[in-house]
């Protein structure tokens, strides 16, 4: 929560500088672009002092499989939310596996640890409140860069807190609370940068403008999220 | 008249006429591929094999790797487009030279993108079309050794100019050619329209690319 809160600070504060966009910006609808750099630098930073030498650290102490069981647990923590996004999709296939995947898993897949739905033909997908929003025609508004989040916008900076309020594990009382969601956000870091490592590297080797680069392949890669998969018009492409 | 005599040959013209009509539906899976969808799934091929070849040293495969490209790809075409509003301002001198620079550029960063995939197998699973010389092939990645599902990969291949040309390529919906254009114009909106600033840091990116990763 504090996270989200900071991250709050520095959306408001991106609104507040009074620095004019550059034409540029305006025309990438990006209007805190500055800002926006400046937070990428830091969470550069934060990612090259602390999270990759603990990702180098996970996969030195925990083999493969264990991380493939942290994965799939944390998969399976998310489930609740999207089981409810994708019902309020109008999603029925999708809701109906991510409620298989709820019951198989707790119990054949012993709490999570183990992924058996996915051989019965309910593999993993994601799905948020963001999402959810976009289906029911909200636009994404400007490019935002969160700190520790990354690459965002409105419609997902609302989403992700959104999805956060109704996560059903946040609403169980309990002494122990601020650790459990600690070591979450901690776990989840981990997994998603020891998947992602790879990746950004070659975005990063490869990119002229790596936050341009970034910002690029967030919207398209959220567009891809939203359609499910499906498809896109194909009239919608730019003409060469 | 027998009455069985009468429906044995109707019996008979009736499958007959039924074969006929359902001929054409059974076909139908084992429909011939496009042109669009042959000249993806062979030239892919062969640029996976070129990757995956461990006979070849270092710099063999990555000169076979680009003529392969550069008989594939309209890096010319890519280029313009990814100069965004930037190819009106500028001189056909910084438009070639970019050019160029985008093709060494192009065929580096293809390398590193496709030299992850060589133990994959790519399968064309169909094509849709946007116009008459326009077309996307889909395919999927699959990895045979991952319980994961394949990856989408969609080529974007042009006709218009005798044969075919791919424009774009697009992985699980990210395309690559946008991509470019919007970290290019990103750069050139960092750097007053400078075109050739950029065309100095995409030739400095290319050698760099073509080093060894520690």
């Amino acid at each position: 929560m504090g996270l989200c809160a900071l991250a709050l600070c520095q959306v408001l504060a991106a609104c507040a500088t009074g620095v004019p966009p550059s034409p540029e910006a305006l025309a990438a609808n990006d209007p805190y672009e500055a800002t926006n750099r400046e937070t990428l630098r830091l969470n550069g930073k934060v990612d090259r002092y602390f999270v990759i030498p603990t990702v180098g650290l996970y996969f030195i102490l925990v083999p493969e499989n264990g991380r493939r069981g942290v994965h799939n647990f944390l998969g399976h923590l998310s489930l609740p939310v999207i089981f409810v996004n994708d019902v309020l999709q109008g999603e029925t296939t999708r809701a109906a596996h991510a409620l298989g995947r709820i019951v198989i898993n707790s119990t054949f897949g012993l709490g999570g640890f183990f992924d058996p739905a996915v051989t019965l033909g309910m593999p993993p997908h994601r799905e948020d409140m963001g999402q959810t929003l976009s289906v029911h025609g909200f636009k994404e508004g400007p490019f935002l860069m969160l700190p520790f989040f990354g690459p965002s916008n409105p419609r997902d900076a609302v989403g992700l807190a959104t999805d956060w309020a109704i996560d059903p594990t946040n609403l169980i009382p309990m002494k122990q609370h601020i650790w459990w969601a600690a070591g979450r956000g901690y776990f989840t870091i981990l997994d998603l940068r020891s998947q992602t490592y790879q990746t950004v590297r070659d975005i990063q080797r490869t990119s002229i403008d790596y936050y341009a680069s970034l910002r690029s392949f967030y919207r398209q890669y959220r567009e891809e999220q939203i359609r499910n998969g499906r498809k896109p018009d194909p009239q919608g492409l730019p003409d060469f | 008249m027998h009455l069985s005599t009468l429906s044995m040959p109707l019996l008979r013209r009736a499958v007959l006429a039924l074969a006929v009509l359902l001929a054409p539906l059974a076909a139908q899976p084992a429909a011939a591929a496009t042109p669009a969808e042959s000249f993806v799934n062979e030239n892919i091929q062969k640029g996976l094999e070129i990757l995956r070849d461990k006979k070849l040293t270092v710099p063999q495969r990555r000169d076979q790797f680009k003529a392969l490209l550069l008989g594939l790809v309209d890096t010319r075409r890519i280029a313009l487009y990814t100069l965004g509003q930037y190819r009106n301002s500028a001189s056909p001198a910084d438009i070639d030279a970019f050019a160029g620079a985008f093709q060494n550029y192009a065929t580096a960063a293809y390398q590193t993108y496709f030299a992850k995939y060589t133990d994959q197998i790519l399968k064309v699973t169909g094509s849709t079309q946007r116009n008459p010389t326009d077309f996307i092939v889909h395919t999927q990645l699959i990895d045979p050794g991952s319980s994961q599902p394949p990856a989408s990969v969609d080529f974007r291949v042009r006709t218009d100019q005798g044969k075919p040309v791919v424009v774009d390529v697009a992985y699980e919906g990210i395309w690559l050619s946008i991509q470019q254009r919007d970290q290019f114009v990103g750069f050139l909106g960092q750097n007053n329209g400078n075109v050739r600033t950029l065309i100095a840091h995409l030739s400095d990116l290319a050698v760099n690319l073509g080093k060894p990763v520690n």
